[in-house]
């Protein structure tokens, strides 16, 4: 990375994932409580909808060289990026066992659309086509080695995404009779709650509240 | 240090084989059984010679009836049997506990029963239950008399029928027709016995109410009509209840109320028509007790005081005390209700006989009662122990004085049943002697307590000896176990801190370092999960899950570690260039061997991951429910409503699908060898048998009995196959040139490649073969939905072994061995197996046998049912094959190539297999008491223990291959050497 790259200090970090996180709350909240559980396709299509937008914008401002590239190239990227890396996602979810079907697909698909939105969208936006720069992200080696305020913006939270909706994955067979134990909801905190340790912390360490290895007998 | 390595291995083993013994022996112990059912012989004294032909020929009901009245010389005292089980009534409730009544509001839930009590006309029992507290085991144990062991469930795994001596089917063989309502349990014990019969199921713990209507609705009619002479009625609401809400749930007096209700409408019923040919005798009991919140299965009090109600003419007395903590084992209902109705006590019965349902009776007649009990009990010792069988045992001298010696358990019986059968004697000559008084009162007396004295002490003794688990030698089973697992982590450790030659990693150009890498952590943090998992029933009933989710997330790593490597490489194309192009020149090993540029190579290698990707969530869809989730949807329901011709297609596709990757594989090496054509055509006609068989059992399933054709069929195909794997085995080191025409044999460099070249070639032919022809028997014996998951693995395996064969240095090579046994479990569970015995596919094990024969069915089955696993560890053998051996050092030692080739493919299984082996017999031990010890854990501890015999047939094979292949070739490269120094010196 040359000279010419811009900088991001850590506050401007703090604050671009704090503005998300803001849109993500108010998404929720505009969906009702306990949405996310009882219709999934619908309370995921707000998150989208309300943070699309939210996330392109803010990352396309941060992007790596605003010289050479505009914003709205980058927010074009982002918009590229979103479809791509919805299906990688998807096709990651459906590998761990996410149900295929008809009656699936729309939440399928709106859930993956988030998930690149926490995932691919901020690189594209910020990295655009960088090898190097996505070599990083996809590395976990750059903690406690890069210095750059960037890749730890971009790739904390996004490790934290996807590790939290890969123990959301982790299968539930206890014969609780949940709500919450319905695989994809289950995903969906994990998710969530990744998303809002993440952004904040910006570590990958957290604690799976269901997450118990003790089974009730009937 | 192979020689060591390898020595030390098979300790480790033994070890691990003898520890696994010892915990079986201990944790499931088969105690000697009679086999068969008592007949008219019970009514004789035992004797311990050859037990002649006591079958004779089989009388009639009636006849048979009569038969046993007359050589019981004891009045049958019921004619009619009501029996009630309330599952999961603790006796507490009725009888109240420790000489106290029960609660005040259980005395008034259950008001008629406890008038009967109050009024001196019913007796009621403790009866403990002997643990597991779950009902069919306790069902077998009151209908039975005996305890049986796990052993016992799971050697006649392909019948629940209960087909050990009982009373029912005692009273069914004198002509009883007996009538069943409730508990479906019971229809699955005797599907064949029952006259009439509703069962309901037990699946919905929720439903309290329908359960239990279902059973009263018949009740009207039932009592009324006069055509049984035996009802069982299971209620099944009360557990229920108790599952839900505990003991102290608000619908546990309304439940009780009805079962009272209940009672009082038999009772009424029964009195109305009491005469002489109707007397009826009505028996409440519970199968098991329950805890304070509800749950049953373990040993406590709560969970074994159950209960045993007596409401019959012979009971009532004018004074008694009906909350008296009266003792009894749950086992005694088998020989009370044998001797009440004049049958045979069960041969394994090691319950004792209630006195108090026997008032009704004579002096004489009592000692009788006892006697033929003491008769079946001591022949039951006699199986068990042969110190029995002497004559001093029975007919020792009258020596009461030394009763205060202590002495061994056997002695102690011999004496009390010995002094029993004097006293009988004596007691017997003072009634001839018409001579009543005090002294044969006193007679009488001690009679019956020294028969009570030897039924309690045997029956204890025998029933400890079905459920006491010698904590010990669990204990020192486990600690030879443990000690196995670590000595095996020991040899690897070892191996990899071990000498060079052996940890040859040459191409670390890019970064295998000494670092930890996320594969090898998730694979730690993977098994660690795994083994964390199997402590939770559910988590063992859905364990396809778990394999799932650990391989297809081990898969992902491996991509993205791939598309991590591609990134680099095309970053720091420059520098590498070079580098790459002579890596890809040296690699001798096949797939590699195709000239691949770069860019192909990048894609073949994401393409494989995402092959095994893929494939595998195929596999998760084709089979989704394990045990609880067993009605989920999947493809193999579908395909089994669909038409079955889709079926036959689908495995027509599979079988050319492997004879075409057969050839395409024996193509790659690039001979035209006669052996190979040869085997070429074998497993060509092979697949064309198994297309036949194919074809002729789908016509043949209108007529089931002519297939003749099929079976030979079969019989032609394991023939074939079988002399084609061992040519191969045997003959594929010698085929292959050690040497070529132009190297100098002097020099070792221009030897080396080629020496390689020879073992990989004959290795990969080998390995290939296995392959291959494993699937096709797999294609031939699994069940035809499977045609397609045998595939797929097929295609995961040779996917894998392409993926590691190019990407040989961005995982450690035990990451790729323990990658592929993960792939093999998987499998396992995508061809439909679970941890239920009921999974195991028993038609499949009978293809191609003539006549039945426990042991080869037996070996099919495990071919059947460890089809997967077995399939990755002979892909193994083609993964040795493709990895790069360039580097030997020096050409002379065939043993360090032949450790290096075999130490880790075959270690790693062992070690994997030891930890899960290990911590899984652990668990069980730890939860030896927990309520589905028996249907959950044991049968998955049976798994483990295949599944053991399984990694140590691959192991086998893997290490039996590589030390074969090794030493020919090492013999023919001395030879040559030999051969050619002559030459030189000639």
């Amino acid at each position: 990375m040359g000279a010419e790259v811009t900088q991001v200090s850590a506050f401007t970090a703090v604050l671009a994932h704090a503005l998300c996180l803001a849109g993500l709350a108010a998404a929720h909240s505009l969906a009702g409580r306990g949405a996310l559980l009882s219709d999934p396709a619908h309370a995921l299509r707000l998150l989208v909808v309300c943070e699309a937008p939210l996330v392109i914008v803010v990352f396309s401002l941060l992007r790596r060289d605003p010289k050479r590239c505009s914003f709205l190239k980058a927010a074009a990227r982002g918009l590229l990026g979103l479809p791509i890396g919805a299906f990688l996602n998807a096709f990651g979810a459906i590998v761990l066992g996410a149900p295929v079907g008809i009656k699936y697909w729309i939440a399928t698909t709106y859930w993956s659309c988030l998930m690149s939105l926490f995932t691919f969208v901020p690189a594209a936006c910020v990295f655009g086509a960088s090898k190097v720069d996505w070599q990083n992200v996809l590395s976990h080696s750059i903690y406690g080695t890069s210095s750059n305020v960037a890749d730890y913006m971009i790739s904390a939270p996004s490790h934290g995404a996807v590790i939290g909706a890969w123990l959301g994955a982790w299968p539930m067979p206890l014969d609780w009779e949940r709500p919450w134990q319905s695989g994809d909801t289950n995903a969906l905190v994990c998710l969530m709650l990744s998303r809002v340790l993440n952004a904040a912390v910006g570590t990958s360490l957290y604690y799976h509240p269901h997450f118990s290895m003790h089974s009730i007998f009937n | 240090m192979g020689a060591a390595v390898a020595e030390w291995t098979v300790a480790a083993v033994l070890l691990q084989v003898a520890g696994l013994s010892l915990f079986l022996y201990g944790f499931f112990p088969v105690k000697p059984t009679l086999p068969g059912f008592s007949g008219a012989e019970s009514y004789r004294a035992p004797s311990c010679g050859p037990v002649g032909c006591g079958e004779g020929p089989a009388l009639p009901p009636d006849q048979l009836r009569s038969l046993y009245r007359e050589l019981s010389e004891v009045p049958h005292v019921y004619d009619r049997l009501v029996l009630m089980v309330i599952d999961g009534l603790p006796a507490e409730f009725v009888l109240g506990r420790g000489g106290k009544p029960p609660a005040r509001e259980m005395m008034e839930s259950m008001p008629y029963t406890q008038s009967l009590l109050a009024g001196c006309r019913a007796v009621g029992y403790h009866a403990k239950a002997a643990p597991p507290t779950v009902t069919m085991p306790r069902l077998k144990a009151m209908v039975s008399g005996a305890i049986g062991g796990f052993l016992d469930v799971a050697l006649n795994f392909n019948t629940q029928a209960f087909l050990d001596d009982n009373i029912l089917d005692q009273l069914h063989t004198i002509g009883y027709k007996l009538v069943m309502l409730g508990d479906e349990t019971w229809i699955k014990l005797f599907p064949t016995l029952f006259y009439r019969q509703d069962g309901v199921s037990s699946f919905y713990v929720k439903d309290t109410v329908e359960v239990d209507f279902n059973v009263s609705r018949h009740l009207e009619s039932e009592l009324a009509a006069k055509d049984w002479d035996a009802l069982i009625l299971h209620y099944l609401g009360l557990d229920h209840v108790g599952h839900i809400g505990g003991r102290q749930s608000n619908l546990m007096t309304p439940k009780l109320k009805e079962m009272d209700d209940v009672i009082r409408r038999i009772h009424a019923a029964v009195t109305s028509i009491q005469d002489n040919s109707h007397r009826t005798l009505l028996v409440v009991v519970s199968d098991h007790g329950m805890t304070e919140v509800g749950n049953h299965g373990g040993s406590s009090y709560e969970e074994t005081d159950s209960l045993a109600l007596f409401i019959g003419h012979s009971v009532e007395s004018s004074h008694c005390s009906p909350y008296d903590q009266k003792e009894a084992l749950q086992v005694d209902l088998a020989p009370t209700l044998a001797l009440l109705f004049g049958i045979p006590i069960p041969k394994n019965n090691i319950g004792v006989l209630l006195p108090e349902l026997f008032n009704s009776l004579a002096d004489d007649q009592k000692l009788r009662t006892l006697e033929l009990n003491s008769w079946q009990i001591l022949r039951l010792l006699q199986k068990q122990r042969p110190a029995f069988c002497s004559e001093d045992c029975v007919d020792s001298k009258d020596d009461f004085g030394a009763d205060m010696l202590p002495e061994s358990t056997e002695k102690k019986l011999c004496r009390l049943l010995s002094k029993a059968f004097a006293s009988h004697r004596s007691s017997l000559l003072h009634r001839d002697s018409n001579f009543r008084s005090v002294e044969a009162a006193g007679l009488f007396g001690a009679a019956v307590d020294s028969y009570s004295g030897f039924l309690r002490h045997a029956s204890e003794w025998l029933s400890h000896r079905a459920t006491d688990k010698p904590l010990y030698l669990l204990a020192s089973a486990i600690s030879l176990m443990i000690i196995s697992c670590f000595s095996l982590a020991g040899i690897i450790s070892c191996i990899f801190k071990g000498p060079p030659q052996i940890k040859v990693e040459h191409h670390s150009e890019l970064d295998l370092d000494k670092n930890w890498h996320l594969d090898e952590v998730f694979i730690l943090m993977g098994i660690f999960l795994y083994v964390a998992s199997l402590g939770s029933s559910s988590f063992v009933e859905e364990e396809q899950y778990i394999w799932h989710f650990l391989t297809s997330t081990l898969y992902l790593i491996f991509l993205i570690k791939t598309v991590q490597s591609i990134l680099k490489e095309s970053n720091s194309t420059l520098v590498h260039r070079s580098e790459t192009k002579t890596f890809h020149k040296n690699n001798s090993s096949y797939l590699a061997s195709y000239k691949l540029i770069p860019g192909q190579q990048d894609g073949c290698k994401l393409y494989t991951v995402l092959i095994v990707l893929v494939a595998g969530r195929i596999l998760r869809a084709w089979y989704q429910g394990g045990i609880n989730w067993v009605h989920f949807p999947d493809i193999s329901k579908i395909l089994n409503q669909s038409d079955s011709s889709i079926v036959k297609s689908l495995q027509t596709i599979s079988v050319l699908a492997v004879v075409v990757l057969y050839s395409v594989s024996l193509m790659l090496l690039r001979t035209r060898r006669i052996l190979i054509i040869g085997l070429w055509l074998s497993h060509l006609s092979c697949g064309l048998l198994v297309m036949l068989h194919i074809w002729k059992s789908q016509v043949d399933t209108s007529v089931p009995i002519n297939n003749h054709s099929t079976t030979s069929i079969a019989q032609i195909f394991y023939v074939i196959a079988s002399i084609s794997v061992t040519c191969t085995f045997l003959l594929s080191p010698w085929i292959f040139p050690t040497h070529s025409k132009e190297a100098e044999p002097t020099s070792s460099s221009g030897s080396n490649p080629e020496k390689a070249h020879g073992l990989n070639h004959s290795v990969f032919l080998t390995g290939v073969t296995y392959t291959m022809f494993w699937c096709l028997l797999q294609l031939l014996l699994q069940q035809p939905i499977n045609a397609v998951p045998v595939l797929l693995i097929l295609l995961q395996i040779i996917s894998s072994v392409i993926y590691f064969s190019l990407e040989k240095s961005l995982h450690r090579q035990w990451v790729q061995v323990v990658a592929m046994q993960f792939l093999g479990m998987t499998g396992h569970f995508g061809l439909g197996n679970t941890n239920s015995l009921a999974s195991i596919d028993v038609a499949g094990a009978f293809i191609g046998i003539s006549s039945y024969s426990t042991v080869l069915s037996g070996v099919l089955m495990f071919i059947i049912t460890y089809g997967s696993p077995l399939l990755l560890y002979l892909g193994m053998v083609v993964h040795m094959s493709v990895k790069d051996s360039n580097d030997i050092s020096t050409p002379q030692q065939w043993s360090s190539v032949l450790s290096r080739m075999i130490a880790l493919p075959c270690l790693l299984p062992l070690l994997v297999n030891s930890i899960a082996l290990t911590s899984y017999t652990i668990v069980l031990l730890l939860m030896r008491n927990h309520l589905f010890v028996w249907s959950v854990f044991s049968p998955k501890y049976l798994y483990v223990c295949a599944a053991t015999v399984c990694t140590y047939a691959g192991v086998l094979v893997i290490a039996m291959t590589g030390a074969y292949t090794c030493a020919v070739l090492s013999f023919r490269t001395r030879n040559y050497r030999d051969k050619s120094v002559d030459q030189i010196d000639g």
